[in-house]
C-alpha cells in the first residue's frame, strides 16, 4: 500500500520534507496517495535525540497508521515536543529516521499545529487559510474548511479578535488543508474550557474518519483515552504503548487513568496531568463512536 | 522556477504586502520619512533638481538604511515568533521561494515608501524653484529633472540593497531584542562604521590609495554615494569621472549575499 515515494527525514544536509529541490529530486510521479485505511503512514526506527549531554529520547521506534488517532502522553519535559518535531522534520534527529509513506512529491506530507498557535494579527481567518491554501499545488475549499472547523460565522473576523479556543480551530484548519496523510497536534486542547476542549477532540476523531494519521501530544487524560492507541513518553522512552485498554489490562488498574498514573510512579503532578483534566469529565467522542 | 514556485513566492509576497500597509507603525515611519523629506526640500528652497539631490543625499543616506531595517528586521523573525515558520516548512515551500517572496512584498512596500515622496518632492522645483529651474535642459552639464531621477533610481537601489540586509538580519536573530540590536548595529555600521573604517585603513596603510575605489564599492553607502555624485552631480560639474564599476559590483553584492545569507540560514536555528 505504499506507491507513493518514500520521504525518509534524516537526509543530512536537508532536514526538511517540504523543500521543492527535495521533492524534484525524489523523481515520482504527482499521482495521489492512495487511500490507506490502517495502513502504516509513518514509520519511526531508532530515532535518538540529545540536547548537549541531555538524551531528550533515545532509540524510539513505532508507527502510525492511517485512519487512526495516536496519543502522545508522558510528564512535562519528557520530550513529547521534540519527539513531535523530529517526526515533522523540523528537527534532524541525531540517530535514526522517519520514514513517510505514500504521499506525492509535490503533496503537502504532514499537517502541524503548534503548542500556541499564531497568526498574522491583522489577517482574517478566511485571508490566513486562503494564504496558507495558496502554498498548495491543489485547489483547496477555504470555505469549506472554515466551516468544517466550526469557524463559518468568524470568517472575516481578524485573528487578533479571536478567543484562544476559536485561534486553536483556526490552527487545525491549518493543519488539515491540502489533506497531508499526517497530521501532528502539539497539545490542541491546552488552556481550553471542556466545551472547546470536547469539539476539538470531535474535530480529531472526524480527522481520522477521514483517513489521516492523528499523533496529538496532550495531557488530557479523557482526550488520550479516546485515541485508537497511546504511546507513554517517560524520560526520553516509550514506557508503554498500546490501546487505552491495553494500558489498562497491563496494569491492573480501574481505568485508564489509574493506568496511567501506575506507570508514571502515582503522581498525577509529576506525570504532568491536571488533577481536574485527568477525570474525563467531559464526554469524548471515540474512534468507534460516542463514549465517555 | 516552475509555476507553481512563481504561485507560492507570489502568495509569499502578497502576504508580507498586506501585514505592511496594515500596520500602522509602518504607515507612520513611511508617513515620518515623506515629512522629513518634504520638510527638507522646502526649507532648502530647492531652487534647482540638482540642489536638491545635494539637499537630500545625506539623509536620505541615513534615513533609508533606517527605514529598510525598519521594514525588514522582523518579517522572518516575526513568523519564528508565532510558530507560523514551522507550519510554513510543512508545505512545498522552498527556502528561497519563502525569502525571496517575503523580501518582494518587504521592498516592494518599502519603494512605495521611499519613492513617493522624494518623486513629489522634485515637483517643487518647477513650482517654487529659483529662474534656472525654469527651463528643462537636456545638456548633461544643466540642471535637469533627468538627473533628479537618477537620483531617485540610485535611492530604490540602495533601499533593496539595505532590504536584503534586513532580511538576513531578519532570519539570523534569535530573538526581538536580539533582531532590534543586530539592524541597529547594522544601521550605524552602514551609515558611518565602513566609512570610518575605509578611513582608518587608509591612514593606517592598510587599504593602499589604489584600492580605495575598490575599498568605497564594499561599503554600501560609500558606493550609493558615490554613483550619485558620479551620475548627478558630477554630470554638470564636468568632473573627472570614476568608474562606477566598483560601486555597482559592491551593491550587487552585498544585495545577492545577503539574501543567499538569509536563504540558507531561514530554515535553521529555535528562535524565541
Amino acid at each position: 500500500m505504499t506507491d507513493g515515494p518514500t520521504q525518509e527525514y534524516d537526509e543530512p544536509d536537508e532536514p526538511t520534507r517540504t523543500d521543492d529541490e527535495a521533492n524534484e529530486s525524489t523523481g515520482a510521479g504527482d499521482e495521489p496517495a492512495e487511500s490507506n485505511e490502517r495502513a502504516p503512514v509513518v514509520e519511526v526506527e531508532g530515532l535518538s535525540h540529545a540536547f548537549g549531554d541531555v538524551d531528550v529520547f533515545s532509540d524510539l521506534s513505532f508507527s502510525l497508521e492511517a485512519g487512526s488517532v495516536t496519543a502522545l502522553v508522558g510528564p512535562n519535559g519528557s520530550g513529547k515536543t521534540t519527539l513531535l518535531r523530529a517526526v515533522l522534520g523540523l528537527l534532524e534527529p541525531d540517530e535514526g529516521r522517519v520514514t513517510l509513506t505514500g504521499v506525492g512529491p509535490t503533496d503537502r506530507r504532514v499537517g502541524y499545529l503548534p503548542q500556541r498557535p499564531q497568526f498574522r494579527p491583522t489577517f482574517t481567518v478566511a485571508e490566513t487559510l486562503q494564504f496558507y491554501a495558496d502554498l498548495l499545488d491543489r485547489e483547496v475549499d477555504v470555505p469549506g474548511i472554515v466551516d468544517r472547523v466550526g469557524l463559518s460565522g468568524a470568517s472575516d473576523r481578524r485573528v487578533d479578535a479571536l478567543s484562544g479556543g476559536m485561534t486553536r480551530l483556526l490552527g487545525i484548519g491549518q493543519a488539515v488543508l491540502g489533506d497531508p496523510p499526517l497530521v501532528v497536534l502539539d497539545e490542541p486542547t491546552g488552556d481550553l474550557d471542556p466545551r472547546m476542549t470536547e469539539y476539538i477532540f470531535e474535530l480529531v476523531g472526524e480527522l481520522a474518519d477521514d483517513g489521516m494519521a492523528v499523533l496529538l501530544a496532550t495531557h488530557n487524560l479523557a482526550g488520550a483515552e479516546a485515541a485508537d492507541s497511546v504511546l507513554l513518553l517517560d524520560h526520553g522512552d516509550v514506557v508503554a504503548e498500546g490501546s487505552p485498554a491495553d494500558f489498562v489490562a497491563r496494569t491492573d488498574a480501574e481505568d485508564f487513568r489509574g493506568a496511567f498514573l501506575a506507570l508514571t510512579g502515582g503522581d498525577a503532578a509529576e506525570a504532568g496531568v491536571d488533577a481536574d483534566r485527568a477525570t474525563p469529565t467531559v464526554s469524548v467522542r471515540t474512534r468507534g463512536g460516542d463514549g465517555e | 522556477m516552475n509555476r507553481e514556485s512563481v504561485d507560492r513566492l507570489l502568495a509569499v509576497a502578497g502576504r508580507e504586502l498586506a501585514t505592511v500597509v496594515r500596520t500602522r507603525a509602518f504607515l507612520a515611519l513611511a508617513g515620518g520619512f515623506a515629512v522629513v523629506v518634504a520638510a527638507l526640500a522646502w526649507t532648502a528652497g530647492a531652487v534647482g533638481y540638482v540642489p536638491l539631490v545635494l539637499d537630500l543625499l545625506t539623509p536620505v543616506e541615513v534615513l533609508v538604511p533606517a527605514l529598510a531595517l525598519a521594514f525588514g528586521y522582523r518579517t522572518v523573525l516575526g513568523d519564528a515568533e508565532r510558530g507560523e515558520l514551522d507550519v510554513i516548512r510543512t508545505y512545498p515551500v522552498s527556502r528561497a521561494t519563502y525569502v525571496l517572496g517575503a523580501y518582494l512584498g518587504r521592498a516592494a512596500a518599502l519603494l512605495v515608501a521611499v519613492i513617493v515622496p522624494l518623486s513629489a518632492v522634485a515637483l517643487l522645483v518647477p513650482l517654487f524653484g529659483g529662474v534656472g529651474t525654469t527651463v528643462v535642459a537636456s545638456h548633461a552639464a544643466s540642471d535637469s529633472p533627468v538627473l533628479y531621477l537618477r537620483f531617485v533610481v540610485l535611492t530604490a537601489a540602495f533601499a533593496l540593497v539595505v532590504m536584503a540586509a534586513a532580511m538576513a538580519v531578519s532570519t539570523n536573530a534569535r530573538s526581538s531584542r536580539a533582531g532590534v540590536a543586530v539592524a541597529v548595529t547594522l544601521g550605524v555600521a552602514l551609515v558611518v562604521g565602513f566609512d570610518a573604517g575605509i578611513v582608518a585603513g587608509l591612514v593606517g596603510g592598510v587599504v593602499p590609495e589604489g584600492a580605495l575605489e575598490l575599498a568605497l564599492g564594499l561599503s554600501p553607502n560609500s558606493a550609493f554615494r558615490g554613483l550619485v555624485l558620479e551620475s548627478v552631480v558630477g554630470g554638470v560639474a564636468g568632473a573627472p569621472s570614476t568608474s562606477p564599476v566598483p560601486s555597482v559590483l559592491g551593491l550587487l553584492a552585498w544585495l545577492a549575499g545577503a539574501l543567499a545569507v538569509a536563504t540558507v540560514t531561514v530554515w535553521s536555528g529555535e528562535r524565541r
